[in-house]
């Protein structure tokens, strides 16, 4: 290689690298965002508590023929930090952090690139049917089964911090909430599930 | 007409010059060093798995794993995919077939990566530092020297220009990767991001809650993080120093001081340690591509003449 070409080569991999940061592009191995950028001002903190026993259990599913039994990480066979995200956020409908990341503040010309509308996400997955489509497939349900699972629950606790009582250094001031999640299979979804279109 | 020529002259100056072939063969031997442990590290829990079990469609596949059509995860293969990107990096390391053990790397930590990032649609970061080394290992001449290919065939001496301009792309991108960081933050939150009460002490509240809390009340990890994060105050100090260093780091570029450097270094070591432990940000051994800010001939010179011949000559427990 020519000291030309390896100049050619440098400037070519630096308009790349820079393109990728302002054009917000997210795709490995390029990347605008190294670290956790998010954050919205808020007067409280939620943090959920993992508990052990219950997504060691699994997720609750009912099948069609009315039975109801846990679904595992050992059942999916999937590392278990991966099956507590499905557990903790995914059932809840909640995005992973990159998606958050790629749809807060994203700006005009980077949503003329992409021909989004003023409210438009970048990234908007429809996470119910995902998890109905992951679960059954995996396990190998087709929908006339009647071990086809229609229904998924999962409940966690959350604790509410207000940051004015941390600060003062009161920690037993915190709320104790519950949260539920309730997932039930839509036939709508049948021709996706035909067309395996995700 | 003069700031073209003195463009040119600092851009030949930044990239073609400060290594040698010798440095860039030896880097190539220590950041494949450190990329056994990183794989494993980063790869365990893809190994934790039954190998016949059942066969996981993914939630999100990543984006490369779409345009593919990869749809499910095959567990066996995740284990033969290790097994292969274990011996070519062992084959990098000792430089056979150089080239091509690199590009075998690269696919196996495309596909690996993008099987553990599709299980539940969290895209992580850890890899993209190490992936840029590689590419710029794959465009360069590192398998030139130490290596068994140059035991076996002879090359032309790799020229000053040629051993630079890839170790110093290298370091261009780490500085920039984390300035980036900066810009991220400002134009997604805003300067907030960096208040005492922002985003640290939101995460160290999350990530120490998260494990729970015992009947007493007590925190079951991480009371340390909990503990900080009711000093919003010593935090807004720490989130300066990460402004700070993070804005600042592609000065190191233009540190000539060896020590001040390694002292630099030391610092965002530190930050990444402290990160993992209190937050469990997992860059815990994303340092080991540091060694591209340090000229490894003196350093290799001395683990061979001094620090290896004294540690085997300790006395065995046998003897």
């Amino acid at each position: 290689m020519s000291r030309r070409t390896v100049n050619v080569i440098i400037v070519l991999y630096l308009i790349v690298v820079w393109a990728a940061v302002i054009f917000r592009i997210d795709r490995f191995p390029l990347t605008w965002v190294p670290m956790y950028s998010v954050y919205e001002p808020s007067e409280t903190i939620s943090a959920k508590v993992w508990d052990n026993n219950k997504y060691g259990k699994g997720i609750l599913v009912t099948h069609r023929d009315g039975t109801t039994s846990y679904v595992s990480s050992k059942d999916l066979n999937i590392p278990k930090p991966n099956f507590r995200r499905l557990y903790y956020s995914r059932i809840f409908g909640s995005a992973p952090p990159k998606h958050k990341q790629g749809n807060t503040e994203l700006g005009t010309m980077n949503r003329w690139v992409r021909g989004l509308d003023e409210d438009e996400p970048n990234f908007s997955v429809d996470w119910e049917w995902r998890m109905f489509w992951t679960l059954n497939k995996t396990l190998r349900h087709e929908p006339s089964d009647q071990k086809f699972i229609v229904q998924m629950e999962a409940d966690y606790q959350r604790r509410i911090y207000r940051k004015a009582d941390l600060l003062k250094g009161n920690i037993s001031k915190v709320e104790i909430q519950t949260r539920k999640a309730l997932m039930e299979w839509n036939d709508k979804w049948l021709p996706r599930w035909e067309h395996e279109q995700l | 007409m003069s700031s073209c020529k003195w463009l040119s002259r600092a851009w030949n100056q930044f990239f073609f010059t400060g290594f040698s072939g010798e440095s860039l063969g030896l880097l190539r031997m220590y950041i494949g060093c450190g990329l056994l442990f990183f794989h494993t590290w980063q790869f365990a829990t893809v190994l934790s798995l039954n190998p016949f079990g059942s066969m996981y469609y993914f939630l999100e596949p990543i984006w490369y794993f779409k345009v593919l059509g990869i749809q499910y995860h095959i567990p066996i293969l995740s284990f033969i995919t290790y097994v292969v990107l274990m011996a070519a990096t062992v084959t990098m390391i000792l430089g056979k077939w150089t080239r091509a053990s690199i590009l075998v790397v690269i696919l196996c930590i495309f596909y690996l990566k993008g099987v553990r990032d599709s299980f539940s649609g969290d895209v992580h970061h850890r890899y993209i530092i190490p992936m840029q080394i590689l590419f710029l290992f794959l465009l360069s001449k590192c398998g030139e020297v130490h290596s068994r290919d140059a035991s076996q065939h002879q090359f032309a001496s790799v020229q000053e220009w040629e051993a630079s301009w890839p170790i110093k792309t290298m370091q261009l991108y780490i500085a920039l990767f984390y300035f980036w960081s900066v810009i991220a933050k400002v134009r997604v939150s805003g300067w907030v991001w960096f208040a005492g009460e922002g985003r640290i002490q939101e995460v160290l509240i999350k990530r120490s809650v998260r494990w729970g809390v015992t009947g007493e009340g007590e925190l079951v990890k991480n009371s340390l993080s909990f503990e900080l994060a009711q000093h919003p105050e010593l935090i807004q100090i720490f989130s300066h120093m990460v402004l700070v260093f993070e804005l600042g780091f592609p000065l190191i570029l233009f540190i000539k001081s060896v020590k001040l450097r390694a002292f630099f270094l030391a610092g965002v070591i530190t930050f990444h340690i402290s990160t993992f432990v209190l937050m469990d940000v997992n860059f815990l051994l994303i340092p080991f591509v540091y060694l591209i800010f340090f000229d490894l001939v003196p350093i290799h010179q001395w683990l061979k003449t001094r620090a290896w011949p004294s540690f085997r000559r300790r006395p065995s427990i046998a003897g």
